[in-house]
């Protein structure tokens, strides 16, 4: 009885991955009048999160801005499982079956860098949206981004600590299995002492890993060397938990991290204890730095009206859109490498998040960055920095 | 001379059918490799990487008996010594930016199949130094050694920043694309598994699966076999890592979470523990059938939007169909059996039988 169910259950898996491969194959046989633009994110994982907020940028810009060269432009997501094998298999999918012609993504650096090799040697541009590791673009012509770099996120929140906190002694706290934060870490430390001229002003580094609860260890150090601030970059929910524990050890001196630390978990896990705490980061949806970001903000709060606040790797997501879809007008073609030879040279594009130059190295040449606190449980608008 | 000449003779007339599939297998890579695309090429190197590490893993887990959880450790050690030892010399202080790398190794650089054995022995080497202990032990020691071992390991590459550089991890790896590399590894794997699951060595794992104290019993050396076997796979699951490293082109630590183990897991347990023919079977299966089902996380193309069909979707699918097979086949797709000629032929033959039985049964109703 069971053996012939079996049979046409294997049979049912069989035809369904037969499915599978012929879908994919009536996707490829795309017709000409449509330009297709691959979004490749982490949409399931540990980075999920991220990635959705991107597309949903991404897609907002396609609402607003559906055809380029009197062609429709179809976004092709595709979802790279917080994985890095998957990246590189979601990146030649995407390029192979849908032929797209440029890709946008992935949220998380070391993601984008598994699919440099991909872009790279079939020759479609890709944009990093918010991927700020410097390796991303580095020795990859085909791979660009319109975020900012971890140097100048250390640089800047560097400067806001020497110049506006007046900190002579600062303390790090690093999430050592984080590119992200390490690549911060070292920056700021960089820029401090260079700022401060003093080549002790960092009195304590703390050490911890991803997914850590207890930090009373590193903190007890840190208290001991009584810092003016304590930087602090991370994933969101460690660093709340930090400052949380610091908080209850008795330390007062304010912190200070990336653009990481804006989302709603910081603030409902840190409560009333990250009141006060300082990020740096890409966007602010209350003070537009332009023309573009106002209209930005306006359609996103019509498409989504119940969110309270805009993510600034949405803005990304939105800059990285409008800036592709601007390289294929100026290119006149759907060619991947005209299209790259025109992201290449674009020089002033007017993005959501300020003005996009992209350098030699395929980086966008920002030097505003913004400021941000938490007040009254919500993120405030708190300065611009400027940096040349 | 004569002699060799007959014994051939006589060994291909016993094993034509082996060879011609052979021969047919070596055409189709060789064809694969020309034909193509980029993207399943892709596919198919993972494929073969998969059946590497997954090898390995059942000579310890299903063949010897012996719980090992520590793949993800095994293939960083492989993959990084890949990634370190074949990164050009002139790029690399363009990678290790923020802590220059140990000038001890800074200068050296070896061709890759020099580098990929390197991290087969630097594999078998730290496995005899998990193993000699716990080997020792009867039970659920070696599971909860390896697997704190394959976190050890990750968290001693996230913090020697100027050999692995750290969290950032190593790019421009020199990529292979060619499908002999990862094929001609997975052949020659599968040959060496064969072979020594069916010589004495293979013969005194099985006794020790089946029962130690018999075993013993029986004059078969507990810890030297064990040992043998966990080595072994060690230096496979090693080579397997270093290709994955060539075939990615990138290394970090956060690429072998546990979780990573936990694929072959997967992989050994559908195909049969103690089948080499159903590890094979399952690593396909697996690696593209996760791919086939993509389509799923596509909106569909019926004119309604199903709010279902969404990222994710697959991943809820592929579970099921796992569910289904694990409960029909509880032992694996293949149990131990494994797909020789004589298991086919048995197969068509009860199938054959089975239908004309109905056949017979439903004539005899009708009267």
């Amino acid at each position: 009885m069971k053996k012939p169910l079996s049979v046409l259950l294997s049979l049912a898996l069989v035809v369904t991955m037969a499915a599978g491969c012929s879908s994919g194959t009536t996707t490829s046989s795309g017709d000409s009048d449509v330009i297709k633009i691959g979004v490749f994110e982490p949409l399931t994982g540990a980075n999920a999160a991220g990635g959705e907020l991107e597309v949903e940028g991404v897609e907002l810009a396609n609402k607003l801005r559906p055809e380029v060269l009197g062609k429709k432009v179809e976004l092709v997501i595709a979802d790279n499982k917080s994985d890095k094998a998957e990246a590189t298999t979601a990146a030649a999918r995407l390029i192979e079956k849908d032929k797209v012609v440029a890709i946008l993504g992935s949220w998380g650096s070391s993601l984008s860098i598994a699919a440099g090799d991909v872009v790279k040697t079939n020759q479609i541009p890709a944009v990093a949206l918010s991927a700020t590791n410097p390796q991303v673009t580095a020795g990859n012509d085909y791979y660009f981004r319109v975020c900012f770099l971890d140097p100048f996120q250390g640089t800047v929140m560097a400067n806001y600590a020497s110049k506006k906190l007046n900190a002579k002694k600062v303390a790090i706290i690093q999430e050592v299995s984080n590119d992200y934060s390490v690549g911060l870490a070292k920056f700021f430390t960089d820029s401090f002492v260079k700022l401060t001229g003093d080549p002790n002003a960092i009195v304590a580094t703390g050490n911890y890993n991803t997914g850590d609860q207890d930090f009373n260890g590193i903190l007890t150090n840190i208290k001991a060397a009584n810092p003016d601030a304590i930087f602090a970059p991370g994933n969101f929910t460690e660093s709340a938990l930090i400052i949380k524990q610091a908080r209850a050890l008795g330390i007062t001196a304010p912190f200070i991290g990336g653009d990481t630390w804006e989302t709603n978990e910081f603030i409902t896990v840190g409560g009333a204890d990250v009141e006060g705490a300082v990020m740096s980061t890409f966007f602010d949806d209350t003070n537009p730095l332009t023309e573009a970001g106002k209209t930005f903000v306006a359609e996103y709060k019509k498409a989504y009206p119940d969110r309270e606040n805009i993510a600034a790797v949405t803005a990304l997501g939105y800059d990285g859109y409008m800036m592709t879809l601007d390289a294929i007008e100026r290119a006149g073609s759907a060619d991947p490498v005209a299209i790259r030879d025109a992201l290449a040279a674009t020089k002033d594009f007017e993005g959501a998040t300020g003005m996009i130059t992209i350098d030699a190295n395929g980086d966008a040449t920002k030097n505003e960055a913004i400021i941000k606190t938490v007040k009254d449980g919500k993120f405030t608008y708190m300065d611009s920095v400027t940096i040349d | 001379m004569n002699e060799t000449q007959n014994n051939l003779g006589a060994y291909l007339k016993l094993h034509w059918k082996t060879a011609v599939f052979l021969v047919v297998l070596l055409i189709g890579i060789g064809l694969a490799d020309i034909f193509v695309d980029s993207y399943m090429r892709r596919l198919l190197n993972l494929c073969a990487i998969y059946v590497i590490v997954s090898l390995a893993m059942n000579l310890v887990n299903g063949f010897t008996g012996q719980f090992s959880l520590g793949q993800a450790g095994f293939m960083a050690i492989g993959a990084y010594t890949v990634a370190i030892f074949t990164v050009p010399v002139e790029s690399r202080a363009a990678i290790f930016y923020l802590e220059p790398m140990a000038p001890f190794l800074a200068n050296i650089q070896l061709p890759f199949v020099v580098a990929l054995i390197l991290g087969g022995l630097a594999s078998v080497v730290v496995a005899f130094f998990i193993g000699s202990p716990c080997l020792r032990l009867r039970g659920d020691y070696l599971a909860i050694a390896t697997l704190g071992f394959s976190e050890i390991i990750r968290i001693i590459f996230t913090n020697t920043q100027s050999i692995t550089n750290g969290a950032l991890g190593i790019k421009s790896i020199p990529t292979i694309s060619s499908l002999w590399w990862t094929y001609g590894t997975a052949l020659l794997v599968i040959i060496a598994t064969i072979l020594l699951v069916y010589s004495s060595y293979g013969r005194a794992f099985k006794a020790i699966r089946e029962d130690e104290i018999a075993a013993e019993a029986m004059g078969v050396g507990l810890f030297k076999t064990k040992m043998t076997s966990f080595l072994i796979g060690a230096f496979f699951t090693g080579i397997g890592g270093g290709l994955f490293a060539a075939l990615l082109g990138t290394v970090d630590p956060k690429q072998f979470y546990f979780t990573l183990t936990y694929n072959f897991l997967l992989i050994i347990v559908l195909g049969g523990m103690g089948s080499i023919s159903g590890t094979i079977i399952a690593s396909f299966l697996v690696t593209l059938g996760q791919e086939a089902l993509r389509f799923l996380d596509e909106p569909m193309a019926f004119g309604l939007d199903l709010p279902i069909f969404r990222p994710g979707l697959r991943m809820v699918v592929f579970s099921f169909l796992l569910m289904i097979i694990v409960l029909f086949y509880r032992k694996g797709l293949m149990g131990t059996n494994e797909l020789t000629w004589d298991f086919m032929a048995q197969k068509f033959q009860s199938i054959k039988k089975k239908l004309s039985r109905k056949k017979t049964s439903t004539e005899g109703g009708g009267k």
